[in-house]
């Protein structure tokens, strides 16, 4: 998030340096535009003196050489005429510049052409008097003719000089009013442009100021979650590491090091070194599973073994996915735990598991062998007390009949004993195999194979449809004829019994019996009957081997029916549970999960 | 490969029957019911001769005049369980009726010489009966209790078990389990 | 009736099961003859024997030493020259799993030993009674199953 933040704000930083540059190019060009105007006006304004002075230049020059004409025409003396002659080059020199001077002024031009031809004219009769006066004396006539037209030019030329000099004037104030505008204006717009720069200079200042603070922040909280992150690989033995499949480059943490042993970088970090302290017998199945890593992206936990520095073996688990950067680059991250203590207890908790279940299945095949094994010496000797009694039976004395009577019925029951004590430790044997099953079906052969005791007892069963499941179909059918012998057994007497099976599908998480953290679907089955029932205080007992509510000679019963029943739910994964009332019935209720193998 | 045929044992012992008979040129007439009029009495010899071969199909040839009775009690039992008009007739009616003797007489006359009842005999026979249906149809078990003129399916199992022992779905059960052994074989 | 009893063979290690057997054939009024072997192995000898005569029911204990009955039936089931006998389970009681194992495996009867005498009678008077409408009515002796 802050990170984020930053990122956007350097783009803002980006674009603030840009128009900053773009705005200073703007007004140093508009500035330079400027300083270059004033320049232009003082150039101009030197020009203007330039050329007045130039004109006084002109003038003085013309003067000169009618100064030398005068001169000479007095004093006949050929020396007046050297300035004359000298006045007549510098003339040309001087005008020469004025043009010079004055081109690109159209004005200035035109008054220059005027100019040019009142000099000419004046040089003109200049020459000519001079030419006439050569023969003659002043005083002639014509002379004197020439001599007024000579100062009537003369006058013209003071009077265009003038002129030019007025307009060169005036064009100068124009001037100089233009050079003081543009000298006032120049310091404001500079002084514009500073401001600008310093507002966009400070913001950007203020702006990096808080991303700094940021930053700093940022960075301080980082090294928070480093810190904590340390600790917590220190506290539950793991560390975390990254690969860079492009570069090779290898990153561990501390505390990597530190399970196998070493100090905090104690050797170069490659994956070659880290490869050096797995156990040899591990090795390939490390290389492996890293191998998957890299083609399926992400890697279920695997577990190796490692031998440290101080050459202990430890247990690793490492788990890791890829990733890629902001650069392109594929990087593997992951953790390496050490779960050794983890693996030597379930290691020893395995190795008691076999033992128990080694321990158990020898007492299974000790309680079946017995109850089996039993079973053949008592058939004989229920046999023979039978062809005894029936043979030998007339010469016995009525005691020695009660004898053979009771001799017979303990035979008998010890028979039935014994034969549910082996059906017991047959549902105890767990090589069951689970098939799919119409429940319906196996109903039907539990009361076929109580039809004769039914009928003896006229009882009614009424059932509501039941599933098809997965289940061990003797075992099930076991259940039913022991839960429906039950009923029949313990009904009361002159009643036919009435035994009604309801089923319906539920969900664990409404039935009480269930364990709450059970998410499956059962189907409940009950069976309701008529009978004596019981005090609700034994429900539990009486699925206990060996428990029995009633003396024997009242009812007959082992005891083992219903453990039996217990144990059949039990292989299932189902439930089983009771509820009585004494002369008002007993509800016998078993859950079935849907899905009864796991 | 192993094939599962129904057969008719009847047709079978008349087919057998009338190749023999015609075989050894005894003028002869079938009755039906496993009795043959033998219009012409043969030679001792060719008779013996004759008498010897349809042994080696099992057939034997009954003198007795008591067993031919209890042979034609069990022949009208299995015509009266196998033919649907006739499986709702009382049975000792029709018996009576059929060979013109009484109930009482051809019930004892029938347990002296099989050590077993007319009634266990039909049963047996019905059940049987059943047996070769589950079998050999994909008849269900409602619908041969009908056919067997049961009063219900429960009736059919009760009856069922009491005669062999075990259930009819764990006699179905079994036969399949054997033929998939067959057919692995 | 060409032959004049019926054959019976009964296999079983049990000294006291071999004699209640015959006592109880002894007493019914059938006309049987009986012949007992002490186990599988014994058994097995005898039938295989060329001029061994072959019985109408065989009853078969299941637990007998050196060879036993389930490896007897298996034997017995896959020669086909036994294929009429009728093969009887006699045993001590077992679970109901490995009694229909043995049907299909193709024994024809399943019995649990009686208790006593009387019943023992009655369940052998029965065997042999219906093995006989079997062999004389001409039922399909595949379908000859029976548990008693």
């Amino acid at each position: 998030m802050e990170l984020k933040r930053i990122y956007k704000s350097s783009i803002f930083l980006k674009s603030i340096f840009v128009v900053s540059i773009f705005v200073i190019f703007f007004i140093s060009a508009v500035t330079f535009k400027h300083i270059s105007l004033v320049g232009n006006s003082s150039s101009r304004v030197s020009h203007s003196y330039e050329v007045s002075l130039e004109l006084e230049r002109l003038m003085s020059y013309i003067k000169d050489s009618e100064t030398g004409q005068r001169g000479y025409l007095i004093t006949r003396d050929s020396t007046y005429l050297t300035p004359y002659l000298d006045s007549k080059k510098k003339i040309d020199e001087s005008f020469e510049k004025v043009k010079k001077y004055t081109q690109g002024n159209r004005l200035q031009e035109h008054n220059l052409r005027k100019l040019e031809f009142y000099i000419s004219k004046r040089q003109n009769y200049l020459s000519l008097t001079l030419h006439l006066a050569m023969g003659k004396s002043l005083s002639d006539k014509r002379l004197k003719e020439k001599f007024d037209i000579g100062k009537q030019t003369m006058d013209s030329i003071r009077k265009q000089i003038d002129e030019m000099n007025l307009v060169e004037k005036k064009m100068l104030k124009a001037r100089e009013i233009n050079y003081k505008d543009t000298v006032k204006v120049t310091p404001v717009f500079i002084y514009l442009t500073l401001l600008v720069t310093l507002v966009l200079i400070s913001i950007s200042y203020i702006r990096i100021n808080k991303d700094l603070d940021r930053l700093k922040m940022t960075n301080n909280r980082l090294a928070l979650l480093n810190e904590s992150s340390n600790l917590a690989e220190n506290v539950g033995s793991f560390g975390s590491w990254e690969l860079n499949i492009d570069t090779n480059e290898y990153t561990l943490s501390d505390n990597n090091y530190s399970l196998l042993g070493f100090k905090p970088q104690g050797f170069f970090a490659s994956q070659e070194n880290f490869l050096k302290y797995i156990h040899p017998e591990d090795l390939n199945s490390f290389k492996e599973a890293t191998d998957k890593l890299v083609k399926n992206v992400s890697l279920p936990p695997f577990t190796y073994r490692i031998i440290r520095k101080d050459k202990k073996v430890r247990y690793f688990r490492t788990t890791g996915r890829i990733v890629i950067n902001k650069l392109g680059d594929k990087i593997l991250i992951g953790t390496n735990s050490d779960v050794t203590d983890e693996v030597l207890a379930s290691l020893s908790l395995e190795q008691q598991n076999l033992e128990l279940e080694a321990s158990n299945k020898e007492l299974v095949a000790f309680n079946y062998a017995a109850s089996h094994d039993l079973q053949e010496p008592l058939r004989k000797i229920q046999t023979f007390v039978s062809r005894l009694s029936e043979k030998e039976g007339n010469s016995l004395s009525e005691t020695g009949k009660e004898y053979m009577e009771r001799i017979n019925n303990s035979v008998e029951r010890m028979r039935i004993l014994i034969e549910d004590l082996l059906q017991y430790s047959r549902t105890t044997k767990n090589e069951k195999v689970f098939e799919d099953t119409d429940l319906n079906e196996l109903l039907d052969n539990a009361k076929l194979d109580l039809a004769q005791f039914i009928e003896e007892k006229g009882a009614k069963i009424t059932n509501q449809s039941l599933p098809e499941l997965k289940v061990i179909p003797f075992q099930i059918q076991q259940l039913f004829i022991n839960l429906i012998n039950n009923s029949l057994k313990y009904s009361k007497a002159g009643i036919p019994p009435d035994i009604k099976i309801s089923c319906k599908k539920v969900t664990a998480a409404d039935e009480e019996l269930i364990p709450k953290s059970n998410k499956e679907k059962f189907y409940k089955i009950t069976f309701k009957d008529n009978g004596i029932g019981f005090e609700q205080e034994y429900a539990e007992k009486i699925f206990v081997l060996f428990n029995r509510l009633h003396n024997k000679n009242e009812y007959e019963g082992t005891g083992i029916g219903l453990a039996i029943c217990k144990k059949i739910v039990e292989n299932h994964r189902g439930f089983i549970s009771a509820t009585g009332k004494p002369n008002a019935g007993a509800t016998f209720t078993i859950y079935l999960p849907e899905e009864t193998e796991n | 490969m192993k094939l599962f045929i129904k057969f008719d044992f009847n047709t079978v012992c008349r087919k057998v029957l009338e190749e023999k008979l015609i075989q050894h040129n005894i003028k002869h007439k079938i009755l039906g019911f496993g009795e043959v009029d033998i219009l012409e009495k043969p030679d001792t010899d060719v008779f013996k001769a004759f008498a010897e071969e349809l042994k080696g199909y099992g057939i034997d040839i009954i003198e007795n005049q008591k067993s031919v009775l209890v042979q034609k009690i069990k022949d009208t039992i299995i015509e009266m369980i196998h033919s649907p008009e006739l499986v709702n007739v009382k049975s000792s009616v029709y018996l009576a009726d059929k060979l013109s003797h009484s109930y009482g007489y051809l019930s004892n006359l029938f347990s002296d010489v099989t050590y077993t009842s007319i009634e266990n005999y039909i049963i047996l026979q019905k059940i049987e009966y059943a047996k070769q249906l589950i079998v050999s149809t994909d008849l269900s078990l409602t619908e041969i209790a009908f056919q067997l003129n049961y009063s219900s399916v429960a009736h059919l199992s009760t009856q069922f078990k009491n005669a062999t022992g075990i259930t009819p779905s764990a006699f179905q059960r079994i036969i399949n389990k054997r033929r998939e052994i067959a057919n692995k074989k | 009736m060409d032959k004049d009893y019926i054959h019976i063979i009964l296999a079983d290690d049990d000294e006291d099961d071999r004699l209640l057997f015959t006592d109880a054939f002894d007493e019914l009024k059938i006309n049987t003859k009986v012949n007992t072997f002490n186990d599988g192995v014994e058994l097995m000898d005898y039938l295989n024997t060329p001029d061994a005569v072959l019985p109408n029911v065989l009853f078969l204990d299941l637990n007998m030493p050196k060879k036993n009955g389930i490896e007897c039936l298996y034997e017995i089931k896959s020669d086909d020259k036994f294929k009429d006998i009728a093969i009887a389970i006699f045993s001590t009681s077992s679970s109901e799993e490995h009694i229909e194992e043995t049907f299909v495996q193709g024994a024809n009867i399943y019995i649990k030993k009686p208790s006593d005498f009387t019943t023992l009678k009655k369940v052998l008077a029965e065997v042999v009674t219906i093995n006989w409408q079997y062999h004389t009515s001409g039922l399909n002796k595949d379908n000859f199953l029976l548990r008693l």
